[in-house]
C-alpha cells in the first residue's frame, strides 16, 4: 500500500484531467444539442444485447413478479373480495357498453360520420426495465422491423403505459408515462376539460395546465385527448386523484412495472379515399353524371396545369368524366409525400335532375 | 490462480493495465442490465463508481482521467439519462479524488466507507444539480431527489461486496505487477 501511495503522489494528472474535464462538458452539451447521437448508440447497444436479455428474462421475470408482489400477500383475501364486487359492477357495464357501441354504430351509419382512425397493433414482450434516476424505461422486443415507430403509444390491458421514444432495428425504448420527461394532452371527463399530464417519477403523474374554473372530482376519467395528432383520442389512461395540496394527479389504470405484453398502437390519420363513381349519389340514382366546367379561355386562365391539362385530355379524347372528388387534393397530397386534406369529400351533385336532362341535351347539340 | 512467473510476462502486463477500465465497464454493464430482480422497487447501484474509487486511490497511474471518462461514458450510453450526466459527475468525482488523495487514501474500516459514501454523495449532486440544470434551460420541473438518493444510498449499500472483488482483482493481478507496468 506505502509503495502504491508512493506512485500516486508522483503521477501528475493535472492537465489530462482538466481536458477530460472539458470534454465532459462538451458530451453533456452536445447531448442537451444533438440527443439523437446518443440514442442511436443506445438503440444499437440495446438491439446487439436483445437475444441475450430474451434468454435472460425468463428465470429472472418470475422473481421478478414475486418480489414485486411480495407487500401484496398480506392483503390477499381483501383483493379477493374487493375484485370479485368490482368484477360484478364490471359485468353490468359491459352490458351497457355494448348496447351503447350498437347504438353509437347506428347512429354513425345514419349521419355517414367519418369512421375514427384504424389503430394498427404490434404486440410486443418486455425484455427489460430500468429504473434510473432520471429516467423510468422499458424495452420492448418490437422495433423498425415490426413497424414500431417514435411517438407510438404503448398500452398493456388496462391502459396506456407509456410512448416509444427510440427504435432500434429490433428494439425499442418506452418512455413511461410516470417519467420526468412525458408530457401528454388528456381529456378529462366528464366535462370534456383539457389538461396536460406530467410525470415526475412518481406512481401518479400531475395535472396540470388544468383551467381554473374547472371543477374536478376524484374518479373522473382520464384518456389521451389527441391534441397534436401525435397520439390518437380516447385512450384510457386513469382515474383522477388529489395530491392533498389542492393539486390533481392521475392514479394510472395500466401497471408498467407487471406487464408482460404490451401492444404498440399505430397511429397516422389515413388519407381518405374517395368513394368510387358509381356510389356517388347522382349516378346511384341513375343519372348522369355532372358535365364539367366550360374550358377557360387561354388568355384568362390562371389554372393549375394539371387541372387544365386533365379538363383538355378529357375533353379531346370525347369522354366526359365523372368529377372523381378529392383527385386534386390526393395527388398535390402524393407529390408533397402527405396524406390528402380530409376536406376533399365528395361534393353531392346540386343539380336537379332537370338542370342535369338540361344540360345533357346541350351537349347532344 | 495466477502466478507471479505469467504476470511478468509483457502480454499479461498489458491485460493487467486495462483491468480497472475494464473492472469498471463490467461495473457499468451489471448495473444497467434493464432486468429488475426487485421489481423495480429500487434503482440499481453505480457499481461503476467502485473501480474508479479504488484504483483512483491506489493506482492512479492505471485509473486515469480518460478511464473514469470512459467508465462514465459508458454509464451515460447503458443508463439512458440525459448524455453526459454521469461522464461529468465521475470526472468530477476523480477530479476530487486526486486533489484529496491525502485525506481518502488514509482511511480504513468503516471510515473509508464513509469515504467512499462522500464521493458517491459528490457524483450523485453533480448529476442531480447538472440535470436539474438542464431541465431549468429547458423550462422543466426539477427532478426529483427521491431517486437520487435511493440511488445513493444503494450504492453505498453494494460498495463493501463490490470493493471486495475489486481488491481481489488488484491482489491477485494488478498489485503483483505493480512494479513493471
Amino acid at each position: 500500500m506505502a509503495n502504491a501511495w508512493k506512485i500516486a503522489r508522483r503521477s501528475n494528472v493535472q492537465l489530462p484531467l482538466i481536458l477530460v474535464v472539458a470534454l465532459a462538458i462538451v458530451v453533456v452539451l452536445l447531448g442537451k444539442a444533438q440527443g439523437s447521437l446518443f440514442d442511436r448508440m443506445r438503440a444499437r447497444a440495446t438491439d446487439t444485447v436483445a437475444p441475450l436479455l430474451v434468454k435472460v428474462r425468463g428465470p429472472v421475470a418470475g422473481f421478478d413478479r414475486f418480489v414485486g408482489s411480495i407487500t401484496e400477500i398480506f392483503s390477499v383475501y381483501e383483493q379477493n373480495l374487493k375484485l370479485k364486487e368490482e368484477n360484478a359492477r364490471l359485468r353490468q357495464w359491459r352490458n351497457v357498453a355494448i348496447v351503447l357501441q350498437g347504438r353509437v354504430g347506428r347512429y354513425q351509419a345514419l349521419l355517414h360520420a367519418v369512421p375514427d382512425p384504424k389503430l394498427n397493433g404490434v404486440l410486443a414482450r418486455v425484455i427489460g426495465r430500468a429504473n434510473r434516476p432520471f429516467l423510468q424505461t422499458m424495452i420492448l422486443d418490437a422495433g423498425r422491423q415490426n413497424h414500431a415507430l417514435p411517438g407510438q403509444a404503448v398500452m398493456d390491458a388496462r391502459g396506456m403505459i407509456g410512448r416509444v421514444y427510440l427504435a432500434g432495428q429490433r428494439t425499442s425504448w418506452v418512455i413511461l408515462l410516470t417519467d420526468l420527461n412525458s408530457r401528454i394532452p388528456v381529456t378529462i371527463a366528464p366535462g370534456n376539460v383539457q389538461a396536460m399530464m406530467t410525470g415526475d417519477n412518481s406512481v401518479t403523474p400531475r395535472l396540470e395546465m388544468v383551467s381554473r374554473t374547472v371543477v374536478l372530482h376524484a374518479g373522473d376519467q382520464v384518456t389521451s385527448s389527441g391534441d397534436g395528432g401525435l397520439l390518437p383520442a380516447g385512450l384510457p389512461v386513469g382515474t383522477v386523484v388529489s395530491d392533498g395540496a389542492g393539486g390533481w394527479r392521475v392514479a394510472l389504470l395500466a401497471d408498467a412495472a407487471a406487464s408482460q405484453d404490451v401492444e404498440i398502437l399505430s397511429f397516422s390519420k389515413a388519407p381518405e379515399t374517395p368513394p368510387a363513381s358509381a356510389q356517388l349519389p347522382a349516378e346511384a340514382a341513375g343519372l348522369k353524371p355532372a358535365p364539367p366546367p366550360p374550358p377557360a379561355a387561354p388568355a384568362t386562365g390562371v389554372q393549375i396545369n394539371g387541372q387544365a391539362n386533365g379538363q383538355a385530355n378529357g375533353q379531346a379524347n370525347g369522354q366526359v368524366k365523372a368529377p372523381v372528388p378529392g383527385q386534386a387534393a390526393s395527388g398535390a397530397a402524393n407529390q408533397a409525400n402527405v396524406p390528402a386534406a380530409p376536406q376533399a369529400k365528395p361534393k353531392p351533385a346540386t343539380q336537379t335532375p332537370a338542370a342535369d336532362s338540361a344540360d345533357a341535351e346541350d351537349q347532344d347539340r | 490462480m495466477v502466478s507471479l512467473e505469467r504476470v511478468q510476462t509483457p502480454r499479461f502486463r498489458y491485460l493487467v493495465a486495462v483491468i480497472p477500465m475494464i473492472s469498471g465497464l463490467a461495473g457499468v454493464v451489471i448495473a444497467n442490465i434493464p432486468i429488475s430482480i426487485l421489481g423495480g422497487l429500487v434503482p440499481a447501484p453505480l457499481f461503476g463508481l467502485v473501480p474508479v474509487y479504488f484504483w483512483c486511490l491506489v493506482r492512479p497511474d492505471l485509473m486515469t482521467p480518460a478511464v473514469a471518462f470512459s467508465i462514465g461514458f459508458a454509464e451515460d450510453i447503458l443508463s439512458g439519462g440525459p448524455p453526459g450526466i454521469w461522464t461529468l459527475a465521475f470526472v468530477l468525482t476523480y477530479a476530487l479524488l486526486a486533489r484529496q488523495r491525502d485525506s481518502f487514501a488514509g482511511l480504513s474500516g468503516l471510515a473509508a466507507v464513509l469515504g467512499f459514501s462522500g464521493a458517491a454523495t459528490f457524483a450523485c449532486a453533480v448529476a442531480y444539480f447538472t440535470v436539474a440544470g438542464l431541465n431549468l434551460l429547458s423550462g422543466l420541473h426539477l427532478p426529483p431527489l427521491v431517486p437520487v438518493v435511493s440511488e445513493l444510498m444503494m450504492t453505498v449499500l453494494f460498495y463493501i461486496p463490490t470493493t471486495l472483488v475489486v481488491g481481489w482483482l488488484h491482489h491477485k493481478l494488478v498489485g503483483a505487477s505493480r512494479s513493471d507496468v
